[in-house]
């Protein structure tokens, strides 16, 4: 009775040695890990879902197939859009869960934060998918670091294009008093400027960031009487932006331009509420342009998730098809070669065509869509209308003007 | 010139509509300040379940009847809150010093926000005012939101009737003298707890008051509590602790200095009310009217 005890144990053992010994060989063909972190509480999660349901979906599509023979699997973290948590997140990710590729985040700061403490100093990729200070892929951008997301530089220089194709020329210039605001505003001038030199600022105004009276700002703004207004808002303050800008009736007199202004993450909320005639710039619109590609991504995105996708999924797509195109083409999983890779790479884009990783910063180069929001019959909330279409190396800055900024 | 003078003109109505929001919150903040003697700073978190509640009412009743309905039962539904919160905890505190009632209230806006998250959801809300509210009238060349109006009505209102609840009526008269020496109102046999609550009730119902009337002008969002309650503070104490009148001065201080500033300097607009707060404070320490600390 004991002997045959004994036996099985050996036997057992025997079995569990063997097993294992043989997991690595078998896993040659090993899944990518990707580990995301971003907002998931508070009020920037609807962004930080928005994205990370677009990653999920093009990793439906990316796992049928395979990437090297395994899958690209993730897990997530809750920065709860503060930079010490992000930076610990980050390190954990890399230094425990040892994550092949890192991706987020919505906040700059967390960003910005990892990008030099973790990425950089661990030599980890880190695809950054929503947070838009153009620092990223410029002044502090480095060999690991890359972007899908829109920046300020881009975002000011496309409502710079935007509005010199249009008659205004005497602007005032208002926005929320810290760094984004000041960012698109400094962006949007100066390429402005250099495309028109005749336009002429009348004057500024800038208020504390939450400020929820802008009632007073509009009204002092419409008594200065500019042609045109660049305001320089976003997240909550957008929507008190929006509403002012109705109720004062200064969106039907002044036009203003606001970069995302026709989100409709923006526009959604606010149903019938929202003014109409304000000009608003966006890389990505689940209605436009009208192609069978853009139908067929909105189309699954609605059944799996319910809404159409923001701009964040946009972002998040494209994400998730750098790191399956980016580690097919290098071949193995390697970190170095991933990065190689990258460079230059052009992937699907949802809305047909593709997208490429510009090598010398390390940014997605997509157009930009200049819209002005609109009443529309077939919707029951506002949306951007007159759309054109800017070039996505119109509105990004140049190979020779990132290294300067880098020199800096 | 007469563009010089609307544009005057319309920031001084303009001030003035957001001096009206301000008064309606700081009075009740005010009012509990110098009954209770207790810096309540989740004033302001009541102020937000206001906003809140009108939203949700504003999505189960439709149209203008839902905003009306909101503005009488949102306030309401911020009393009952804070006839719990009183109930349950703050009626075993009044007798703590004022640093601990300070500690106590900012935990309790913590608790509070966390709770507006739980219920509401993270998103940004957005209610709508009726239609004969939407749009501007043109005033000297300058156009000013018609709600504005409807506020600049609804802010003396508010003062009168306070005037008259605490003058006129048994209950406010027990109550401003309870403000002043609360062991003489026990002793002449009142029931002093039965007042507290009732003033904080009254306080807080102002606070949803105010957050209601805002509700249609702003995006309703976690964290309008904190960007209002130290405005609120700065707005009592210039116009003096416990003084509804003080509060009514510190208000309009605070709106106009802020709609004008907008207009002659905006690039530093914000500076403005705390610069005007800097120098009443160094002028009159103790507040523009009599604070009854």
């Amino acid at each position: 009775m004991s002997k045959s005890r004994f036996s099985r144990t050996v036997l057992f053992g025997l079995v569990v040695t063997l097993s294992l010994m043989l997991l690595p060989a078998l896993s040659e063909a090993r899944d990518i890990k990707v580990g995301i972190i971003d907002c998931y509480s508070g009020p920037a999660a609807v962004y930080g879902n928005d994205a990370l349901n677009g990653f999920k979906l093009a990793l439906e599509e990316i796992n049928k197939k395979g990437v090297l023979g395994g899958k690209i699997v993730f897990t997530t973290r809750d920065t709860k859009f503060k930079v010490d948590i992000g930076l610990n997140m980050a390190k954990e990710l890399v230094m425990r869960e040892n994550v092949d590729v890192l991706v987020g985040t919505i906040n700059s700061g967390v960003a910005l934060a990892v990008s030099d403490a973790v990425s950089k100093q661990e030599k980890i990729p880190f695809i950054v998918w929503i947070s838009k200070d153009e620092k990223i892929t410029g002044a502090d951008g480095h060999r690991y670091v890359f972007s899908t997301a829109d920046n300020t530089a881009q975002g000011g220089k496309a409502g710079g294009v935007g509005l010199a194709k249009k008659p205004y020329k005497k602007y005032w210039i208002a926005g929320d008093d810290y760094s984004y605001g000041h960012a698109i505003a400094d962006s949007a001038w100066r390429n402005l400027k250099a495309l028109k030199p005749d336009v002429e600022k009348v004057g500024e105004s800038w208020w504390k960031i939450g400020e929820p009276d802008l009632v007073p700002y509009f009204t002092s703004i419409m008594a200065a009487k500019p042609d045109a207004v660049i305001l320089c808002t976003g997240g909550a303050s957008m929507t008190n932006a929006m509403k002012a800008l109705k109720s004062t009736g200064m969106a039907a007199k002044i036009p203003s331009w606001i970069h995302t202004a026709i989100d409709h993450a923006v526009l959604k909320p606010l149903g019938a509420e929202a003014p109409e005639g304000v000009l608003g710039t966006i890389q990505y619109l689940f209605y436009y342009p009208e192609t069978p590609e853009n139908k067929a991504f909105v189309q699954a995105f609605e059944k799996a998730y319910g809404n159409p996708p923001g701009f964040p999924a946009f972002n998040a797509y494209l994400t998730a098809h750098y790191i399956a195109d980016g580690f097919r083409k290098a071949g193995k999983i390697d970190k170095e070669k991933f990065v190689d890779a990258l460079e230059g790479l052009k992937v699907k884009n949802p809305v047909g065509g593709t997208v490429e990783m510009r090598a010398c910063d390390h940014q997605a180069v997509f157009p930009m869509y200049f819209g002005v929001t609109k009443k529309l019959p077939n919707y029951d909330f506002v949306v951007a209308s007159d759309i054109t279409t800017l070039k996505g190396l119109d509105v990004l800055p140049t190979c020779e003007e990132i290294k300067q900024s880098r020199k800096k | 010139m007469v563009s010089d003078l609307g544009a005057l003109g319309s920031q001084f109505f303009v001030g003035l509509s957001r001096a009206m929001i301000l008064f309606v919150v700081c009075s009740g903040l005010s009012f509990v300040l110098g009954v209770l003697r207790v810096p309540n700073i989740a004033h302001g978190s009541l102020y937000m379940i206001g906003a809140f509640s009108a939203y949700s009412i504003t999505k189960l009743v439709a149209g203008p009847a839902g905003f009306w309905l909101a503005l009488i039962l949102a306030p309401l539904v911020v009393a009952l809150v804070s006839l719990v919160a009183e109930r349950a905890l703050f009626c075993h505190l009044y007798q703590r010093e004022h640093l601990m009632l300070l500690l106590f209230t900012f935990a309790l806006s913590l608790i509070l926000g966390d709770l507006v998250k739980i219920v509401w959801g993270a998103e940004y809300k957005s209610i709508m005012a009726p239609d004969v509210f939407n749009g501007s009238v043109s005033l000297l060349g300058a156009s000013i939101p018609r709600y504005n109006f409807f506020l600049l009505v609804v802010g003396p209102l508010v003062a009168v009737a306070l005037w008259l609840f605490t003058n006129k009526t048994k209950m406010g008269k027990i109550a401003r003298a309870a403000a002043v020496d609360r062991e003489m109102v026990g002793a002449v046999g009142i029931n002093v707890s039965w007042v507290f609550a009732f003033a904080f009730v009254l306080g807080c119902f102002l606070a949803g008051l105010g957050g209601a009337l805002v509700a249609p002008t702003v995006s309703i969002t976690l964290g309008m509590d904190h960007n209002l309650i130290i405005e609120a503070f700065l707005i009592v104490t210039i116009g003096g602790l416990g003084n509804m009148w003080g509060a009514m001065v510190g208000s309009l201080i605070f709106g106009l200095t802020q709609a004008f500033g907008v207009l002659f300097w905006p690039q530093f607009a914000i500076v403005f009310p705390y610069m005007a707060v800097v120098i009443v404070l160094i002028w009159r320490p103790r507040g523009m009217l009599k604070s009854v600390w």
